[in-house]
């Protein structure tokens, strides 16, 4: 078998000269080949977050250095009627993560055993992706209002028209279909170049002795994408958690009500519109927090090996 | 066994109506961004979804040069191309560590990259402001080129830790006991295996950065890049929003033209013999 | 050529540096408006012709990320040295980066009008008003015919704005446009409502805080935000529609009898006088349900305040040229190409309006001289007018009741202006 977690591939094959000084320079050469990466992450995104959980301890505005007031902005938020709905809302998006993974994966399936039209799905899938979220929600900001060409095509079928996106019912699940929309072009290109790994001729032993379709998916294609398919549900996550702002605040503004608000949202109100620069950073390191475990128990719980 | 093939071709067949339909679907964005553009800003504001009854090239013409975008397009490629080549590399050379060298606090360090990921942007913007003042990169295309693979790395580390990690180790350790350093290892062995992944990650990456526009507002405050452009074409309450779609038009159409010619190499990454079981 | 514009560009970062040259920064939302083209080129022209060896350079910002970028730039003191903001809630929240020019431009103050909303709690003013904002209804002739009323004679008290409606609705047209998918539609159906139901005093105390959302005169406000809409004054879908610029095209093409538009750069006079025809659009102000006391009946003002206005980094190494900067760009030379082509109202009393041909925009400063109010929403808080698009989302829908979004709102209007 071809798999290799990640512990495996340490774990597994002892080097074949087990000599320290091989170890020691294996040792330098990785540190080496990390070097850049590290210092990049380092004074970029990990100094900058120490940086911001000093600011959220402060009542600093963005002109004004404000005073030292401990957890009082988390405290806050705790009390915060909207981060507690926003939160809430992050619950349910997340509940949509498995199918935000498994559609891209069935598509990229599908066109890799040979779906006729492959290459033309492939080349449009991708779009949606590559235009921006002002765009797109723009469109769909129009189709699905009141008015909109969506309702238009159910009252030609009887059905009564339905403010999808003002709504507090609906404006979620709407938004969700058309963030996954959006960005599955993006997991069937990933997932795509993961089955470029999984070995052809397996697939076709299997066949040849007479497996269907489903037995070989089941049994062969998607074990092979394990780690793809782990990739992509803590990817999936994050991106959910973190870089749905622009399509929420096209399609809905965070509204009705809270119904769309999530917490990424609140973090940019917070900065941009309300001028609480310290609140926000609260809010974007409870998040941080949030995803973190998030993500933490996704691979704890997807690799089965106790992977890292 | 021809039963099992026929069955299978049928079912196929099936798939590809509702998957036509969903093709379909994705190119309508486009058709309506193109349509838009093409009409005066009377004609939007008469029908905002037929198609354009007097077409004209004039947003096409205004946004390209009244708005500078003939200058700012050439930041944009700059900036994207450079900071794409350099992730490539940094995250293919810390990707082949984390998953197949030995090395302390290994766990730690790729934690440590992973969780980054998930680090809000808005908490980040201000000290990032400061180092960058401080480094003196505001206004510099390095400046930019580095921020882009810094904000992208931790993404594009993890995803060839991944795809890494898919690798026999036997290859590698074949390759050393040939003698090879480390380094031409990394080159011969793991770049070409990686290449369906980096490739990926090229066009992922290439499509971060070029639509990024907070960021490169942020460095690049006078030299613009060409998504930043756009945005403020649309004044506060614009209501040219034709000439606004013209402009995303033209941001757009590289990458999907990119995109079209590039994704025909991960399919044959298969071809080219990647890892057979 | 190319390569060769490449060096020449190059160079001319390398070899310029701030030291050398005196250059006045502004940001702005609106610099690349075919519309304001004249005005930002003439004071450009003015400041260097002013100042020689000094420029001028406006650099245009995209709007969604211009708060965020501001508050980035003082934060890490990477700021222009003028800055433009709308006024309001935004630009009272930017004083603590600015100098107070009550000292700087006094002349020019005092001949200004729209200064509250740029006037900080200590009393100060930190940004210099170019434009005026106000809020008037407009209305479509056409469909008023149609449904039997006179196209000219407007509502002017709430009996005939309800016997209006239901004329409206009898032909089955929507009475006023809703378009509340920003919370904007609530906001001026504040500022609308309250023009004639609050006393002067009443609008001081709702500044400072005094006055709650649970008193009287405003939870009436909100009381009538969920009554009209029950009385089927609006169109469906009224969340999910945005006033910037869906409201307002689909008011031009006859979406509803009236709304509540603006009186300058955007949904005004001009704009609707030029896509409906000057013979199909007149405009009136908002009669409220009740009328306070220091009010008159049939006679409802106008709410009135500063518009856009520009505001000097206090960390601005020019402090002086950007102070005359911003004297230039409220000059009333200057500020007149602006109001020729793009229909602002200027906040400087001395530009000549007199020459602009639209019984609308005539009919709009008679009211302005005699009639105006404050602007009730410009002077909440950030923080209660966020929650208040909550809110009346949630009371257009009937997911609240008044009481409730009343008690969300003071909750969240103590926590902003602590007593």
């Amino acid at each position: 078998m071809a798999t290799n977690t990640i512990r495996q591939t340490a774990q597994g094959v002892p080097p074949r000269s087990p000599s320290r000084r091989r170890g020691r320079a294996e040792a330098r050469a990785a540190l080496l080949f990390l070097l850049p990466a590290v210092l990049l992450v380092l004074v970029f995104r990990i100094i900058p977050l120490f940086w911001g959980f000093g600011l959220s301890l402060t009542s600093a505005t963005a002109t004004t250095p404000g005073e030292f007031i401990g957890w009082g902005n988390y405290l806050r938020a705790l009390d915060d009627p909207n981060f507690r709905a926003s939160i809430a809302n992050a619950g349910v998006v997340l509940l949509a993560v498995p199918l935000f993974v498994t559609i891209p994966m069935v598509l990229a399936i599908l066109i890799d055993q040979g779906v006729p039209g492959r290459a033309f799905f492939r080349s449009v899938y991708f779009l949606p992706v590559v235009l921006s979220s002002v765009i797109i929600g723009s469109i769909f900001s129009i189709v699905l209002g009141f008015n909109g060409q969506l309702n238009g095509a159910l009252k030609l079928l009887g059905i009564p028209g339905v403010d999808w996106l003002g709504q507090s019912a609906t404006a979620l699940p709407v938004t969700l279909v058309i963030q996954s929309w959006s960005t599955f072009g993006m997991g069937v290109l990933i997932f795509l170049a993961g089955l470029s790994t999984v070995p052809k001729d397996m697939v076709e032993a299997a066949r040849l002795e007479g497996a269907k379709m489903w037995q070989i998916w089941w049994h062969i294609i998607i074990p092979e994408l394990r780690p793809v398919i782990e990739f992509s549900t803590v990817i999936t996550t994050i991106g959910l958690l973190t870089s749905m702002f622009g399509l929420i605040y096209v399609l809905t503004g965070g509204g009705p009500g809270t119904a769309t608000t999530v917490p990424e949202y609140l973090i940019w109100a917070a900065q941009g519109r309300l001028n609480q620069p310290a609140y926000a950073a609260a809010l974007s390191i409870i998040l941080f927090v949030c995803t973190g475990i998030l993500a933490w128990l996704q691979i704890r719980i997807m690799s089965r090996n106790a992977n890292f | 066994m021809a039963g099992a093939g026929k069955r299978q071709r049928l079912a196929l067949r099936l798939a590809s109506i509702p998957m036509g339909l969903l093709a379909l679907s994705c190119l309508y964005p486009m058709f309506f961004a193109v349509n838009n553009a093409l009409k005066t800003r009377h004609d939007y504001l008469l029908d905002r979804f037929g198609l354009a009854t007097q077409p004209t090239l004039d947003n096409f013409a205004q946004a390209w040069t009244g708005a500078h975008l003939d200058q700012y397009f050439l930041n944009s490629v700059i900036a994207t191309v450079g900071a794409v080549l350099l992730l490539m590399v940094v995250s293919s050379m810390a990707g082949f560590a984390l998953a197949s060298l030995r090395f302390p606090y290994r766990r730690f360090l790729f934690i440590v990259i992973l969780s980054s990921l998930m680090i809000p942007v808005q908490v980040v913007l201000v000290p990032y402001m400061r180092t960058m003042v401080a480094l003196h990169l505001i206004n510099t295309h390095i400046g930019l080129i580095l921020s882009y693979t810094a904000f992208f790395l931790p993404f594009s580390v993890y995803m060839m830790t991944a795809f890494y990690s898919t690798l026999p180790r036997e290859l590698i350790e074949a390759a050393r006991i040939d003698g090879a350093k480390l380094f031409q290892v990394w080159w011969h062995v793991m770049v070409p295996l990686g290449m369906p992944a980096l490739v990926t990650l090229g066009i992922i990456n290439t499509l971060n950065c070029w639509n990024d526009i907070l960021i490169a507002l942020l460095t690049m405050q006078k030299n613009r890049t060409i998504m930043v452009g756009i945005s403020a074409l649309k004044g506060q309450y614009s209501d040219q929003i034709p000439l606004f779609t013209a402009g995303i038009v033209i941001a757009a159409a590289p990458i999907v033209a990119l995109y079209v010619i590039f994704q025909r190499r991960i399919v044959s990454g298969i071809a080219a013999g990647a890892v057979k079981g | 050529m190319h390569r060769l514009k490449l060096i020449t560009a190059v160079a001319a970062v390398l070899l310029t540096s701030p030291a050398l040259a005196q250059e006045i920064t502004v940001w702005d939302v609106n610099v690349d408006e075919p519309s304001h083209a004249t005005y930002y080129a003439g004071a450009k022209a003015a400041f260097e012709a002013a100042h020689p060896g000094a420029t001028l350079t406006f650099q245009s910002q995209p709007d969604a990320e211009y708060y965020t970028l501001l508050g980035t730039a003082f934060a890490s003191k990477t700021g222009p040295d003028v800055i433009w903001a709308n006024g309001g809630a935004q630009a009272k929240s930017l004083v603590g980066g600015l100098i107070p020019l009550d000292d700087k431009l006094p002349d020019l103050i005092s001949k200004l009008v729209g200064k509250s909303a740029f006037t900080a709690p200590d009393g100060k003013l930190y940004f210099i008003p170019t434009t005026l904002q106000g809020h008037v209804v407009y209305y479509n002739k056409t469909l008023y015919k149609a449904a039997g009323l006179d196209p000219n004679k407007p509502p002017a008290t709430w009996a005939e704005v309800t016997k209006m409606c239901d004329a409206l609705k009898a032909t089955k047209v929507a009475c006023f446009m809703m378009a509340n998918k920003e919370g904007f539609e609530a906001e001026f159906f504040l500022s609308e409502m309250a023009n004639q139901s609050l006393t002067a005093q009443q609008q001081a105390d709702w500044l400072t805080g005094k006055l709650h959302w649970s008193d009287a005169p405003i939870k009436a406000i909100l009381q009538a935000w969920v009554d009209t809409a029950k009385a089927g004054w609006y169109q469906e879908g009224g969340n999910s529609q945005t006033m910037f610029m869906d409201e307002f095209t689909l008011f031009s093409q006859g979406g509803a009898g009236n709304v509540w538009g603006l009186l300058s750069n955007v949904a005004h006079w001009k704009v609707f006088e030029k896509d409906m025809g000057v013979d199909n659009v007149g405009v009136y102000p908002m009669p409220s349900p009740t009328v306070a006391a220091d009010q008159h009946e049939g006679a409802p003002g106008v709410p009135l305040d500063g518009g856009v206005g520009y505001g000097v980094n206090k960390d601005s190494p020019n402090i002086d040229l950007a102070v005359d900067a911003v004297k230039i760009l409220a000059s009333p030379e200057v500020l007149a190409n602006l109001v020729k082509d793009s229909g602002v109202v200027p906040a400087n009393t001395l530009v000549d309006t007199s020459g602009i041909d639209s019984p609308g925009l005539k009919q709009i400063m008679g009211w302005l001289a005699d009639r105006a109010v404050p602007t009730t929403h410009a002077n909440s808080s950030a923080a209660e007018l966020d929650e208040w698009h909550r809110q009346s989302q949630l009371l257009l829908n009937g997911d609240t009741t008044v009481d409730a979004a009343a008690a969300a709102l003071d909750k969240i209007q103590a926590q902003a202006k602590p007593q």
